[in-house]
């Protein structure tokens, strides 16, 4: 991936509020080929550097001061669409992860992933291919229960809660279980690529509804006012 | 930087201590309220003498003494529940009673027959109220009572002024002694909430700081210690170790609020039988929070966001076979197997999957162990989900390791 020209270098962007942390990531980056374009250490700051380095990827901790790494996500899509966020956290609160995740990042990561796992998580970011660890699948597979559980939408308009197939489901409960898409593509005797447009096809059905309400809410609230 | 004012944050918080007491003032009215009546009994046996109402009227005088001195000295006794002993108590009435029963040899005949005061008159009802104060409403119903009997000895008789005197003193001092009951009650229960807030506030506190800081620098060895290699990476998988087990440690619910050190007063004291309310032996347990522990560098937990409900027994159960599970990808999956815990909360069944990446079992090899007896590590997942009314499949797939998948009906 780095050997090729100029132009095709991962612009990165690291955001931790723990110093020492947010260097070691940063270099680890560097030495793995990644132009890592600006560093932040609280959330406002992460938003303002996002804005003028224009990072093609941004790892993001979500226990920040300022702002959380969740609204941080949401502003930094917000103002650049095409950004991809991974998210590095130590702290697995589930909530937060899942917040980010429909927010529109596309990765999750420990902070125990080893070095390689995190150069290899951030060169698939960037191409736009969701980084789903078993903890993500197993929080996704849950989100979309709770919203089939959740009783039916009252007025016609609503949008409706989405859906996840049943191959779908499948497959994330395989991500869950530690299975590599090699190991899933083998087992449901299907292709690569079939399981990875199926991983990202559950996360752009969570995120595209988490936009629709969004933007119904806007309205709700803009008629109200 | 960063690191040292959090450090100063942690050391300057000072401990809270929220105290209100409905009971205090209580006890201080009571202290007035005996030096009041001293003062009334003395001047009502005053205007007596005036009257020339008396047959033996040193001995009232003599009482009268008694009763101011008694007052006086133990004023101190009636200022909070642990000063104010049973023995005072007792003394106290003793005094009461002993001025009622006095009264018909100190005045005359006459004087008692217009209804005329007790020798300690309304004094006798501090000693009343001090035991509904103290004991509650049924201390203060029986020694009304005694108070009453007292009287109609004194009087001779049921009169009215004595049955209307005695009523009152009755409903006053039992109200006061509910009065103080319900208050304790919920004194106690005020404290308990407060220091399960407290609690719950220093965890979150704890959290944020152990989030902070010593996860990421375990996290951060770990990670050193793997590209190092010999020694050290055994060591950033120790510190791998502990990481895991301190996130979930962070992550999970409050812990049973311990209770204080210093006991010394009563309402502290009175709340420790209630710890055992704090957690009823059947309520659910979240499976969430139990599997989250079993994660280690070696062990994965998936599991949804939210908190999956199941009832003590159930819970425990299954935590056992998933850790029999564990143990089995140890025994026969070889060094460096990972397994993966997989928790998922459908509408009807909870589903707990234990998947590993070693070989896998030969085909044929359960049915074998099983037709010839034994199942060792099998038997007993199997069989603790049988209890429960819940099944348990075993796949294997050759190159994919083995799994159990256990699920429990709702």
């Amino acid at each position: 991936m780095t050997d090729g020209a100029v132009s095709t270098t991962v612009k990165v962007m690291v955001v931790d509020d723990h110093p020492m942390w947010r260097d070691a990531v940063a270099r680890d980056l560097a030495e793995g080929g990644f132009e890592v374009v600006a560093t932040a250490g609280d959330g406002p700051e992460a938003v303002r550097r996002a804005k003028a380095a224009q990072p093609q990827v941004l790892v993001l901790d979500l226990n920040l001061p300022g702002l959380s790494g969740v609204q941080v996500c949401k502003a930094v899509i917000g103002d650049n669409p095409a950004l991809r966020v991974l998210v590095l956290s130590a702290s697995g609160e589930h909530a937060d992860v899942l917040e980010a995740v429909k927010s529109g990042a596309t990765g999750y990561l420990l902070k125990s992933a080893g070095r390689d796992e995190l150069l290899d998580a951030v060169r698939r970011t960037a191409v736009g291919d969701p980084v789903f660890t078993p903890g993500l699948a197993g929080l996704v597979l849950g989100e979309y229960r709770r919203l089939a559980s959740d009783p039916a939408p009252a007025a016609p308009d609503e949008p409706e809660a989405p859906k996840i197939t049943d191959r779908e489901t499948e497959v994330l409960r395989l991500v869950a279980k530690g299975l590599s898409y090699k190991q899933i593509a083998e087992r449901l005797v299907i292709s690569h690529r079939t399981v990875q447009n199926h991983v990202q096809n559950t996360l752009g059905k969570l995120q595209l509804h988490n936009r629709v309400e969004l933007v119904r809410y806007a309205i709700e609230r803009g008629l109200d006012d | 930087m960063g690191d040292k004012s959090k450090a100063v944050r942690i050391r300057t918080r000072p401990p809270r201590v929220v105290r209100m007491s409905v009971e205090q003032p209580l006890w201080r009215a009571l202290t007035a309220y005996r030096l009041l009546t001293l003062v009334y009994a003395i001047g009502l046996f005053a205007i007596g003498w005036d009257q020339d109402e008396y047959q033996r009227p040193w001995a009232g005088v003599a009482y009268l003494a008694l009763l101011a001195v008694w007052t006086l000295a133990t004023l101190g006794r009636v200022s909070s529940a642990q000063r104010c002993t049973k023995r005072f108590l007792v003394a106290d009435i003793s005094i009461a009673l002993g001025g009622i029963l006095l009264t018909p040899l100190v005045a005359t005949h006459q004087r008692i027959l217009e209804g005329g005061p007790t020798l300690p008159s309304i004094w006798t009802a501090g000693a009343v109220l001090a035991f509904a104060i103290k004991g509650g409403w049924r201390w203060a119903a029986v020694t009304s009572a005694l108070v009453g009997v007292a009287n109609v000895i004194q009087r001779g008789g049921f009169s009215r002024d004595t049955v209307h005197n005695v009523l009152l003193v009755c409903i006053a001092s039992i109200a006061i002694g509910y009065v103080v009951e319900v208050a304790r009650t919920s004194e106690r229960v005020l404290a308990r909430a407060l220091r399960i807030e407290a609690a719950t506030r220093e965890r979150e506190r704890l959290a944020r700081d152990i989030h902070d800081g010593v996860l990421q620098v375990l996290a951060m060895v770990q990670r050193r210690g793997a590209e190092i290699g010999g020694e050290a990476e055994a060591l950033g998988r120790m510190a791998g170790e502990q990481e895991v087990a301190l996130r979930a440690l962070v992550a999970a619910g409050p812990a049973p609020v311990p209770a204080p050190a210093s006991a010394a007063d009563d309402l502290v004291r009175t709340v420790v039988p209630l710890q055992s309310l704090d957690r009823e032996p059947d309520a659910p347990l979240d499976m969430s929070a139990l599997l989250a522990s079993l994660a280690s560098s070696g062990v994965t937990v998936s599991a949804p966001g939210t908190a999956v409900m199941l009832p003590t027994y159930a819970a425990g159960e299954l935590v056992a076979a998933v850790r029999a599970a564990l143990d089995n990808v140890a025994r026969h999956a070889g060094d460096g197997a990972h397994a993966w815990i997989l928790l998922e909360d459908e509408p009807d069944a909870v589903l707990v999957s234990v998947r590993d990446n070693g070989p896998g079992i030969p085909e044929g090899r359960l049915a074998d162990a099983e037709k010839e007896g034994r199942l060792g590590v099998a038997q007993s997942i199997r069989g603790r989900l049988r209890d429960l009314g819940g099944t348990v499949e075993v796949v294997s797939v050759p190159g994919q390791g083995a799994e159990v998948e256990m699920r429990l009906k709702k």
